[in-house]
Order: structure tokens, then sequence, then C-alpha cells
């Protein structure tokens, strides 16, 4: 038996490691995420500007109440919820089902997985560029939907008309990331009990019963993970609007949130402003994360 | 798997075959961008935009290769561009996976007054988006004169709470019947940081590396931000500008995406059953 003197001094020593261990943690996430996430709030009370020379003066909620009131901020705000929108809906049913198709699949699975995961391993920029030359007039975009459509030579204007491009940037979108919640459906898929759907194959349930019974119900822990990371992800897009428009898209129709706080910052210099949008876009994200975990906890008690 | 389909009915092999038909299409249509980009860096522009496309070149120009790497001027840009990235990214991956694995190893093994609510703070972290400190992170910068700097692309990025958790979580179920014994054995605190938990900390370790990279690989917004000069531009921001000159060559364009691919589709491929297996997917989407 130790004396308990000795066991103290452990103990105390132990406590002080471990500090050790963790402050550069504590001092890096200080700096670069609480800092700044305070900062923005502060700055959006302020009319600072970038460049400018003045000290910035304290405004109240004068900048909250300029973009607030601003056709350009709510534009944007239906850019994202549009875009935001159009991919959710055929990301998440089309990596649900094809998910389902390849978790009943004995062979090739992996091959599969590989070809609708690819890709997710470009770079955003990469695939915009990719869907850039597609989508020119005379890509392969126009050509396919024209032997489909049996309409030859009509230019669908896919990044020159302000309904196009939006559907354009979705395309982009739901391309790269198809493969990669695909591939978190069937791991969800993985964890549910072989047995069950044994039990109802014996009771004489078909494949489309067995999805709706037992399949959606069982994943929904999964479901809801996807559901808040697309959200969160096309909340954040940037890549593909900032290379379309660049290459001369229109900027109005897809002038997404992270766009417009860009521009606002980079291109008007008006940083108060640029911080009232990254404020509001990070209380809405606070938001979504609360809800998430919300509905992440009652699954783990359900479970 | 089989017990999945059960005994099949008639209509059920029907559905069976529908949905491999599915399947089978889906995977052409998502594999045929990539294709595209291949055949087409091999093309001259004009084929490229030619109605109808031929998939295969009928006239090669790897020449395509080398106006990519030139460059619409002839600087040479882009190799120093990749060069930035290789840099960057690599910086990011071995700092993220130190550091990670330090403080998750002090929240994983270490339990002291206050532990729990410096993982929490730390978890909390996850909930602010880069894309919101973006514009304060960027006037810390500018105060800082690290604009233009590879200081100024890396330090923001050294580690992540997603890191932190990942190592925590991996480290929690090392045995602490060796590190005592290294204790006993008089061996420091760091030391066996160093010589025993980082040595093992591998899968993990390697998975967080990846992505990092790629990650960072990925990344536009803050180098547009911070790199002005060409000199310190990623490939990201490259490839817009290229993408964007008035005389750019559809050709060099693709034949800039493939080089910028190359070493993810390395890793990824290389290291396929990592991500394939499940828990390492949940964040390689992450930005």
């Amino acid at each position: 038996m130790k004396p308990a003197s000795t066991s103290g001094v452990l103990e105390r020593n132990r406590s002080r490691w471990g500090w050790a261990f963790t402050a550069p943690g504590l001092v890096f996430f200080g700096l670069f995420s609480f800092y700044p996430i305070l900062n923005a709030i502060w700055t959006s009370f302020f009319n600072k500007k970038l460049l400018s020379l003045r000290p910035p003066k304290f405004i109240g909620f004068q900048n909250y109440a300029r973009v607030l009131g601003s056709e350009d901020f709510w534009n944007s705000v239906r850019a994202t919820a549009v875009f935001t929108t159009g991919v959710f809906v055929p990301l998440f049913t089309l990596s649900l089902l094809l998910a389902v198709f390849i978790a009943s699949r004995k062979r090739f699975r992996r091959l599969f997985q590989m070809a609708l995961y690819s890709p997710a391993v470009l770079s955003s920029v990469v695939a915009a560029l990719i869907w850039l030359l597609l989508l020119d007039p005379r890509g392969l975009a126009n050509q396919f939907v024209n032997l489909v459509a049996g309409t030859p030579g009509v230019d669908r204007r896919w990044l020159s008309d302000g309904t196009m491009v939006q559907v354009s940037t979705m395309i982009v979108y739901v391309w790269k990331y198809v493969g990669y919640f695909t591939i978190l459906f069937i791991t969800g898929i993985g964890k549910i009990p072989e047995s069950v759907y044994e039990a109802a194959v014996i009771d004489g349930a078909g494949p489309v019963q067995r999805f709706f019974r037992i399949t959606l119900p069982l994943l929904r822990p999964t479901t809801v993970l996807v559901s808040v990371m697309i959200l969160i992800q096309c909340l954040k897009t940037f890549s593909t609007q900032y290379l379309f428009t660049q290459a001369g898209a229109p900027v109005g129709p897809v002038n997404v949130i992270t766009l417009n706080i860009y521009n606002t910052a980079m291109r008007d210099l008006n940083l108060g402003r640029a911080s009232v949008m990254s404020t509001l876009l990070f209380l809405f994200m606070l938001g979504l994360t609360w809800v998430q975990l919300r509905f992440s906890r009652r699954d783990e008690v359900e479970l | 798997m089989t017990s999945r389909l059960g005994a099949l009915r008639p209509g059920e092999i029907l559905g069976s075959a529908a949905a491999l038909a599915f399947l089978a299409a889906a995977c052409l249509l998502v594999l045929v961008p990539l294709v595209f980009m291949a055949g087409a860096s091999f093309m001259p522009a004009l084929d490229i935009l030619k109605m109808p496309y031929r998939w295969i070149p009928q006239t090669w120009k790897p020449a395509n290769y080398l106006r990519a790497l030139a460059g619409n001027d002839g600087n040479w840009m882009y190799l120093r561009n990749i060069l930035n990235s290789l840099i960057v990214s690599s910086s990011i991956a071995v700092s993220t996976v130190f550091l990670s694995s330090l403080v998750g190893y002090g929240l994983a093994k270490f339990r002291f007054k206050g532990s729990q609510v410096v993982f929490l703070l730390i978890m909390a972290t996850m909930m602010i988006p880069f894309e919101t400190v973006m514009i304060p992170l960027y006037m810390i910068t500018v105060k800082l004169g690290l604009q233009d700097s590879y200081a100024g692309l890396i330090v923001p990025f050294l580690m992540n709470a997603f890191g932190v958790f990942l190592m925590r979580q991996y480290l929690i179920t090392f045995p602490g019947e060796i590190l005592d014994a290294a204790r006993i054995d008089g061996c420091s605190e760091p030391r066996i940081f160093r010589e025993i938990v980082f040595r093992n900390a591998g899968p993990a370790a390697a998975t967080l590396a990846v992505l990092s990279f790629r990650q960072q690989w990925d990344n536009l917004l803050w180098p547009l931000l911070v790199a002005q000069r060409e000199e310190m531009k990623t490939i990201p921001a490259y490839i817009v500008k290229f993408a964007a000159e008035k005389h750019a060559d559809e050709g060099a364009m693709m034949a800039v995406a493939v080089i910028a691919s190359l070493p993810v589709f390395a890793l990824f491929f290389g290291l396929s059953k990592y991500f394939l297996g499940g828990s390492a997917v949940y964040s390689a989407g992450k930005e």
C-alpha cells in the first residue's frame, strides 16, 4: 500500500500533464475559433472597412438593418435556399436508393462503391471545371439531353440562363457527393441486423415492404446524420458558384451566402456588413447543429 | 448478403434486374465526366467542343500538359502553385496528426479537473464553420503581416476539432497498463507520448492525415483571401484563374484538372479500404 501523500502527488502530477497535453488545443481553438467568432459578432456592430484608415465607428444595429433591408442579402438567402433544396431532394433520394441496391448485391459491391465515390475525391474546383466544359453550348450536356429528348440542336443555356445556371450548380454538387452519401447509407444499412430481414422474408414481405417497414425506420440515425450533413454542406457551398461566375455565368441567380460574404468583404471591402452575414449564417448553422444533437441523442436512447 | 434478398420470386428477379440496370447506369453516368476529363486532356480544343463528341482522341495532343504547366502566359506558375499546395497540404496533414494526437491523448488518458469542460469546448468549435470566421481570421492575418506567406496559409488549419475527437476515441482504448509500466520504469510523460502512444496511433493517424491533406488540397476560399500574389496561390485558385482567362485552351484546362487530381486519386486508390470501410468516410466531405 502506498501512503496517501504519494498518490496525492501522483494525482497532481497527472493532472498537470493532462493540462500540458491539452493546452495546445485550448490555445489554438481559442485563437482560431472562439476569438474570430466573437470578433465577427463584435465587428458586425461597427462600420468597419477594409483598407480604411479611419477608426471603425460603433453603429449599433445599423449594419443589420442595412443587410436585412437589402435585396441583395435576401437574394442570397433565396439562392442558398433554392440550391439547398435543389440538392437535398435528389442527393438524399439517389444515394439512399443506390445504397439499398448496392447493399442487396452479392457481387461487385466494391466496384460500384468505388465508381460512385470517385468524384468525391476530386477537388470542388476541378469538379466545377469539368462541368464548365460539359455545360458549354457545344458541350456534352446539350448533346446528351438533345439525344434523350429528341430535340437536335437546342441549346439549354446551362451557364447563361438564370434558372439553368442554378440547375447546373445543383447537378455538379449531386454528381460530386452522391457516392459519398451512398457509402454513409451503406454503412448504416450494414448495421441493421440480418435477422430482422430474415424474419420479414419468412413473413412474406416483399422488397418494397422490407424497404419501407424495416430499412427506412431502422436507418433513422443515418438518415438524420446524412440530412444534416447535406444541409450544412449546401449552406457552405462556394467553389462551384465562384468558378462559374468567374467564367462568365450571371452572379445574381447563384449568389449564395458564402459568395456574397466573400464579395462583400473582398470586393466591396465592407467588413461590417460581411460580418453581419457571417453572424447570421453562424446562428443558423448553430440551430441546425442543435437539432442534429437533439435527434442523435434521442436515437441513442431508443436503440 | 444472400438472405437480404431471400428466396426470389419471379417479380423480385425482375426487380433485381432493374435494380442492377439502374446501378450500372448510375455508375456509368457518374464516371462519364471523369472519362471526359481524361480524354479531353489529350485533345485539341476544337475536338473537345465538337458535335458529336468523340470519346477517343482523334488527334493526340499531349502538348496540353505542357501548356497546363507553363500557363497561358508561359511563366510556369502552375508548377510553383502545385509546390505550394503540396507544402501547405502536407504541413497541415502532419501538424493536424501530431497536435490532434497530443490533445486527444491528454483528453483520453488524463482525468483532471476541467478535462470534461476542455473536451466540450473543443467539440463546440465544430459548430463554428470556417466560412463564418474567415473574415476575422483574414483581418488577424493582415494584422500579423502574414498575407502571401506559408504561415498565413497553414496556421489557421494546424489542427481541428474533428481530428482531436478522432484521436481521442482511438487512444481511449489504448491499454493504460502499458503507460503505467513505462511510468514505473521512469519514462517521462513526453517520452511516453512520443515513443509509445504516437508510434501506436497508426490507423487513426493515417486516416486523419489523408483526410486533412485532401481537405486542404481542395481549399479555395482561404488561399483566395490570403494569397494575393501569384507565387503564393495554391492549385484551386490557380485553376479558377486559368479557366477564367479569355484565351484559355479547353484541352489545357482538362490537363490542369488531371494534374490537380492525380495526387488525391493516388491517395484514394492506395487507401481505398479505409475509405470504403465506413468510419473514415464520415468526415471525408467535411470542409
